[in-house]
Parts: structure tokens; sequence; C-alpha cells
């Protein structure tokens, strides 16, 4: 698996990108386990959870989509997208809860 | 390409006056579009306010006074004498996605998909909000039921539009002919998309998920309307750029 | 050899780079057009879904309780990987190192194909337990919202299919057309990112 992502222009950034990616969904995913039992509602472990999320999120489309290498309009719109999404869910989250 | 390339025979030095009419019947069929859909809008909206959706929770009184009410039986009335026109807002479709590169299966799909459109879509609920407001007495779990029959079949027609949309998407993004442009054939998918997500209408009959709901019809609209009126226009620019050496009874 | 310049629309893709111009959009600009749009689209039904959970969060609480978190987890990262597989084939093909790109985009189809497989081993048990889209408002947002989703693997799995059709044939690969594919795929992928933490993990 190493020496094609050597041959492959901007394989290893690529490859960096999704061992973080994968990172913390483990760290979602065990977060969440802990806390699944419990029936509750949780802020911390929200918050957590939705951040990681858009952090995800902008790292797919930055490195696998290579929007960091478009237009900046393109770069506007896709991290606009990101971030008012989030936005939106942690807000309407907390003035629901 | 249309056959109408390899068969017809070259014009000959056409008059002005000839020319201009050689897409006449694109444009007579194409010229029944606005009016069939501005009188179905005013039919469905303010005239009987079928639309927006009524809830499904309606109590019997509210779907007995609504069945039978004066304004439902005028709308009921025009749309009897009407809906002959649909099948030309279709072949409207049609005409276009002919003349692209794709496999036939493509305009065959879509015809299909708006022909069984139109009768379940279209057809069924005439019948059952006319029988509502055209006979009287009916008993009012029947009428309850009619109101329920009509409405799904309304909304809940979606596997036949599904199908018109996807076919037309598709072609559109398929087409190497470029009749018409790729962004409204990605747009065309949403509709597809949209009516998929009418597919729980049949399920809930409150909240989001109701044939009144917000997932289910509000932002299916706020997708669909813009796209009605975008895809006539994109047509109209088409009949008029087609040449008219590439008409198929040139 | 020179690469071939490619316009901001990124149509024309038979050129030799070894790494992507600035500037770029990877893939055919109408791709890119249903991509901002599908997540505009996605991301209103996603606020909704929010919104109505405020509305009666005991219920969904308890319901996402009984959703399969390792099979939600293990989808993440068969998606994520899946598109790290295609940025790798898409930039192999790229660089003319198409039967690199064959292999590279054939993993990643393996492991797309276990997204669907996946599910079925979380809807079957779901459903045979009783618990279906008329269940509760949860499980009818977590069935149509995963069911799109789903939908929308399906077709990205025929569109890598068609990609490595594209790189194994006898004429010279279309670039333009392999960019367009991965972006809709790592769309698919962003799309159950943001599903993942809303069904399966946020509390």
């Amino acid at each position: 698996m190493t020496s094609p992502q050597r041959r492959i222009p901007g394989g290893n950034s690529l490859t960096i990108a999704w061992a973080l990616l994968t990172a913390v969904t483990v760290v979602s995913w065990l977060t969440a386990r802990d806390t699944g039992s419990a029936h509750v509602l949780n802020a911390a472990v929200t918050v957590v959870v939705l951040v990681i999320a858009a952090v995800k999120a902008q790292l797919v489309i930055w490195y696998f989509m290579e929007v960091r290498h478009a237009p900046r309009w393109l770069k506007a719109a896709t991290t606009g997208w990101v971030i008012a999404l989030f936005t939106l869910l942690l807000g309407l989250y907390f003035a629901g809860a | 390409m249309s056959d109408a390339v390899a068969t017809a025979p070259p014009p000959t030095e056409p008059a002005q006056p000839r020319r201009r009419s050689r897409k006449l019947d694109q444009w007579i069929a194409f010229g029944t579009v606005p009016f069939f859909f501005t009188l179905f809008g005013i039919v469905f909206v303010p005239l009987s306010w079928m639309m927006p959706p009524r809830s499904p929770s309606s109590s019997s009184s509210q779907i007995v006074e609504f069945m039978q009410s004066h304004n439902l039986l005028i709308a009921c009335a025009i749309l009897t004498l009407s809906f002959g026109l649909a099948p030309l807002s279709n072949a409207v479709y049609l005409t276009q996605i002919k003349r692209m590169s794709v496999s036939p299966v493509f305009r065959y799909s879509l015809m299909v998909g708006a022909m069984s459109g139109a009768i379940v879509g279209m057809l069924f609920p005439m019948f059952c909000f006319g029988l509502g407001s055209f006979r009287d007495g009916y008993d009012p779990a029947i009428l309850a039921m009619l109101y329920d029959f009509g409405y799904l079949a309304y909304i809940g027609s979606l596997g036949c539009f599904c199908v018109m949309w996807m076919s037309f998407g598709l072609a559109i993004i398929l087409d190497k002919n470029n009749v018409l442009p790729k962004w409204l054939g990605y747009y065309t998918v949403w509709q597809y998309v949209t009516e998929l997500m009418a597919a729980p209408v049949w399920i809930s009959t409150s909240g989001p998920f109701a044939w009144n709901g917000l997932m289910t019809f509000w932002f299916a609209m706020v997708i669909y309307v813009p796209w009605q009126i975008i895809v006539y226009v994109c047509i109209y620019r088409s009949i008029k750029n087609q040449p008219d050496r590439e008409l198929e009874n040139a | 050899m020179t690469g071939v310049v490619r316009s901001p629309a990124g149509h024309l893709g038979l050129g030799r780079r070894e790494s992507p111009q600035r500037n770029h959009i990877p893939g055919e600009s109408s791709m890119w057009f249903f991509v901002i749009g599908d997540l505009i689209i996605f991301g209103a039904y996603f606020v909704a879904y929010v919104y109505y959970r405020g509305q009666q969060p005991d219920l969904f609480l308890e319901s996402q309780a009984r959703l399969n978190l390792d099979i939600g987890a293990a989808n993440t990262v068969v998606l994520l990987t899946s598109s790290l597989f295609v940025a790798l084939g898409t930039s192999a093909a790229r660089s003319g190192r198409t039967a690199t790109g064959v292999r590279l985009f054939g993993i990643a189809l393996a492991l797309g194909a276990a997204f669907p497989v996946l599910k079925l081993f979380e809807y079957v048990p779901e459903i045979v337990a009783g618990v279906t889209p008329g269940t509760n408002l949860f499980f009818m947002y977590y069935f149509v919202m995963t069911g799109l989703h789903l939908c929308h693997v399906m077709l990205g799995l025929v569109i890598l299919c068609f990609v490595l059709r594209n790189l194994r044939g006898p004429a010279a690969p279309k670039i333009s057309f392999v960019e367009t594919a991965a972006t809709y795929w790592h769309m698919v992928d962003v799309l159950w990112l943001v599903l993942f933490a809303l069904l399966y993990v946020m509390r």
C-alpha cells in the first residue's frame, strides 16, 4: 500500500486526511457508545460530535474533493455550507433543548 | 439525432411565411402549457383550496363540508373539461427528448411515466373529488375514503413521476446533442428526489411526513415550482433554437 | 510532456500533470451545481430533523438507542476509505497511471459495495423486530434519510462501474468523467458523515 501512495501525486496528504477522518470517527463512535444507554440529552457530547462532523465534512471537501485547489467562489460556497449548516444544527439543538 | 436529418428531402427555397410556420405544431402545444398550468393553479388553490393539501387528519365534518362545497364543484367541472390538455404538456417534453442522442428507452420511459402519472395523479383525484362534489348523499365515511383516496392518488403517485423525471434528467445529462442544458438535467434529478421523499405520505397522517408535511410537501414545492417554470423556459429556448432542417416534419 | 491547459470548467481531460493546477474545478461544473444543490437540499432536511428532535427529545433519544451504532460507525469508515481510494485513483488516472487507477477504483468499488450489505444487516433485524418507518417520527426520519442516502450510494456504485469501464477501455480515459464521478462519490460520503452524527451519535 505504501508504494502506490508515494507514486501518486498528492497521495500522502490524502492518506493523512483519511487517517485523521477515521480517528475522529472512532472517537465519535466510542463517545456515543459510552453514553448510548443514558437516554439523556447531553449537550457536551452533541457539541463534540457535531463539531467533529463539521471538521470531517470540511476535510473531505477540502482534500478528497480538491476544493483546496478550487477557485475562491467554490471554496466560499462549500465552507459556507459547512459553517451555515452546523451553526443552524447546533443553534436549533440548543433552542429546543 | 433526429431521423429527419437522414430522410427528409432538402428544403427548397422556402418563402418567409412558410418557414415561420414550420414549428407551429410545437408552438401550439407549448402555448397550452402556461394556460393549462395557470388554470390548474387557480382551480386547485384559490378556487377550491384543495391545495396546499388539507390535513389528512381532518375531522369528518370538515371533510364533508369540503367535499360537497360549491367551489370544489366548479373546480371539478373545470378540470373535467380541461384535463385533456395534460398530454400536450407532456408531449412538449417528449419532442425534446426525441432530439437527444440517448437510447429510445428514455423517451418511452418518460412517456409511460407521464401516462400513468396523469391517470393516477390527475384523473383519480378528479374522480374522487368529483364524486364528492357532483353526487350528493354519500355517507360521511365514504366521503372520508374518497378524500384520502384523492389526496393519496395526487401526492402518493410518486412512482410514475419518479420514472418520468429520472428518465428525463438522465437523458439530458447523457445527451451529446446538448438539446437542453446539463444543469437542468441535474435539477430534474432533484425533482425525482422530491418525488421519492413523498413516499411516507402513505404512512403518516400528521407531522412533517404527512401529505401536507414539511418534508414531503413544502420542501418539495420549493424545489418543484421553480423547476416547472425553468424547464419550460429552457424548452421554449430549445424549440426556438432548433434549426428548421432538423424538424421531424421538415 | 506538457499537460493540456484546463479551463476553469475542467472539461478537457487528457493531460499528464503531476499536481492539480490552482483554481481548478475537478470534473464538469454541472456536477458541482448538483453537488452544491444536493448539499443544500439535504441540509434543509437535516435542519428540519434537529428542529423536530427538539420538540420530542425523549422519543428521539430512546429511539436512537435502538440503532445499531456499530454498523453505523463501520459504514462511516467504509465510505471514508472508499473515498480515499477514489481520490487516489483519480490522481493516479490524472497522472497517466491508468493501471494503478483501475486497481484503486476497484478497491473503492468493493468497499462501496460493502455499504449496502452492511445496511442490510442493519435494516433487516430492525424491521423483523417491528421497527419500521411507521413506528415513530425518529424512525420515519431514519429510514427516509438513510434510504434516500442509500439510493445515492447505489447510483454512485453504478457510476464507479462506468469509471472502471472507462479506465480499462481501449480508448484513452476521459479524466473529466473520472473527476466528475469522484466528486459525486465524495458528496455521498459527506452526506453520510452528517447523517451519522445526527442519527447515531448526537445526544
